[in-house]
């Protein structure tokens, strides 16, 4: 990979940035769950695919467009406050880049997968997190929201970061030209 | 079979991003990056008050922006009509199970585990008023500047930033590019809605209780939508460097702002409010 940033990795960050602010605003991103936190949601899917292709900073930049776009939207008190709406999102795209890179000479889909797993991890444990420290939710209604609202994000998560990575890589055959200049994956 | 509302399939209707209301009031004509400064601080100082007196100033100077840019207060409203059984149930829930975090001040109920004190009273009320004063605040800002200010008007007040080696003019250009295609993405997505509609899927139709059904109808909405997001930002990256886009070289500016005197006072006031709202010992 290449160091600084190159046109792909701007347009990237855009680009999936976009996906990620749609997600929110037609409410196609959130799954619906029966809990006080309202929804889970794949609005990190995002963050966790641009850390995953094109390393920390899009996947930080990913997340800080998911963080102040539910900032601005929420409809719910609890992300109304910038400590706990955009802050945890910054580290969604990192720790996926990390997870993805420390196993990927193992296994690509398994790192792959596992950078889902640990992205959408991160999202629930940090804002959960963030959320009982900032006292909107007591600790007992966070663990339960962990399970109800974490698991099936992971889930979820997993499958489509997966889906969507492994089809990315396989762009060049399909007949869709990439740009050699911003240099190879 | 339940009859599925055309209006379900039009994304690009509930976009409000990029919503602006140009009715030139003094709000409107304030340089952007004094805008943004000015609401940042507003915006800490209402997360951080607790006070019931300082947060009712603060809604009541919220209430008075709309005013002051001739913005009808509806569109505050519309922001929080949605968000009301929200609010209801997390009062309800802060109020009965908080007792562990808030448990300070006068007791008003003890009853087995729901323990209702003056200071879990005040918790809910607080984050009720400051969610309103949050949302009454970001409208005003997005209705009264267009995306295009915004975005240099991060620009610019990121720009000290340069000289820690980080990418200002690459991080304005991301922001650009995400506002930019929502709308794209919003009418492809209603285009493979269509698309799958019409070969027989079904979407937000299952029971509310079938939620890995429910899940399970989205995948094929959202992994082509990340494939084709993927393969429009490979056809931008190809169009930018065939005209020799370089990230990182100097580049000069079309549109320059230069703050008045007008501006630096409404800054000067926003940050004596600030002040005021977070030192002032408010009785309540």
């Amino acid at each position: 990979m290449e160091r600084g940033l190159t046109t792909r990795k701007i347009v990237i960050a855009g680009v999936l940035g976009a996906v990620a602010i749609l997600l929110g605003v037609t409410r196609l991103g959130f799954i619906p769950v029966p809990t006080a936190a309202g929804n889970a949601t794949i609005m990190h899917v995002p963050a966790i695919i641009g850390g995953v292709m094109q390393g920390p900073f899009v996947g930080l930049v990913i997340g800080l467009i998911f963080g102040v776009s539910s900032f601005l939207d929420a409809t719910i008190p609890l992300f109304k406050d910038p400590l706990v709406a955009i802050l945890p999102r910054l580290f969604i795209g990192v720790t996926a880049y990390l997870s993805y890179i420390s196993l990927r000479r193992i296994n690509e889909y398994a790192a792959i997968g596992v950078a889902g797993f640990v992205g959408a991890f991160t999202n629930t444990l940090l804002v959960l997190t963030m959320a009982v420290i900032r006292g909107y939710i007591a600790p007992g209604v966070a663990v339960t929201i962990a399970v109800t609202n974490g698991i099936p994000e992971a889930i979820v998560s997993v499958i489509i970061t997966l889906a969507v990575v492994v089809a990315w890589k396989k762009l060049d055959h399909s007949g869709n030209k990439k740009s050699k200049i911003s240099g190879e994956m | 079979m339940r009859e599925i509302a055309s209006f379900e399939f039009e994304l690009t209707r509930n976009i409000t991003i990029g919503q602006y209301l140009p009715t030139g009031s003094l709000i409107h004509r304030m340089d952007p990056r004094i805008k943004l400064l000015a609401f940042t601080i507003l915006v800490i100082a209402m997360a951080i008050c607790d006070t019931y007196v300082g947060n009712i100033i603060a809604l009541a100077f919220a209430c008075y922006l709309f005013y002051m840019s001739r913005i009808p207060i509806s569109y505050g409203l519309s922001g929080v009509k949605p968000a009301v059984p929200f609010i209801l149930i997390l009062a309800v829930l802060q109020l009965l199970f908080y007792s562990e975090i808030a448990s300070g001040g006068t007791v008003f109920v003890d009853y087995g585990f729901i323990l209702i004190t003056s200071d879990s009273v005040r918790l809910v009320i607080v984050s009720a008023l400051r969610f309103i004063e949050i949302i009454f605040l970001s409208s005003v800002l997005t209705l009264s500047t267009s995306t295009t200010q915004i975005t240099h008007g991060i620009e610019s007040l990121l720009r000290p930033l340069k000289h820690v080696k980080f990418p200002v003019h690459e991080f304005a250009l991301i922001i650009t590019i995400a506002i930019r295609f929502v709308p794209t993405f919003a009418m492809e997505m209603e285009k493979m809605m269509k698309a799958q509609a019409s070969r027989g899927a079904e979407f937000g139709t299952g029971a509310w209780w079938r939620i890995i059904q429910r899940t399970k109808d989205v995948f094929p909405i959202i992994i082509p939508l990340f494939n084709v997001a993927m393969a429009r930002a490979e056809d931008l990256v190809l169009a930018m460097e065939s005209r020799c886009y370089t990230p990182g070289s100097e580049r000069s500016i079309y549109t320059k702002y230069k703050a008045q005197n007008m501006d630096y006072m409404a800054l000067l006031f926003c940050v004596l409010f600030t002040v005021l709202l977070l030192a002032f010992p408010f009785p309540y």
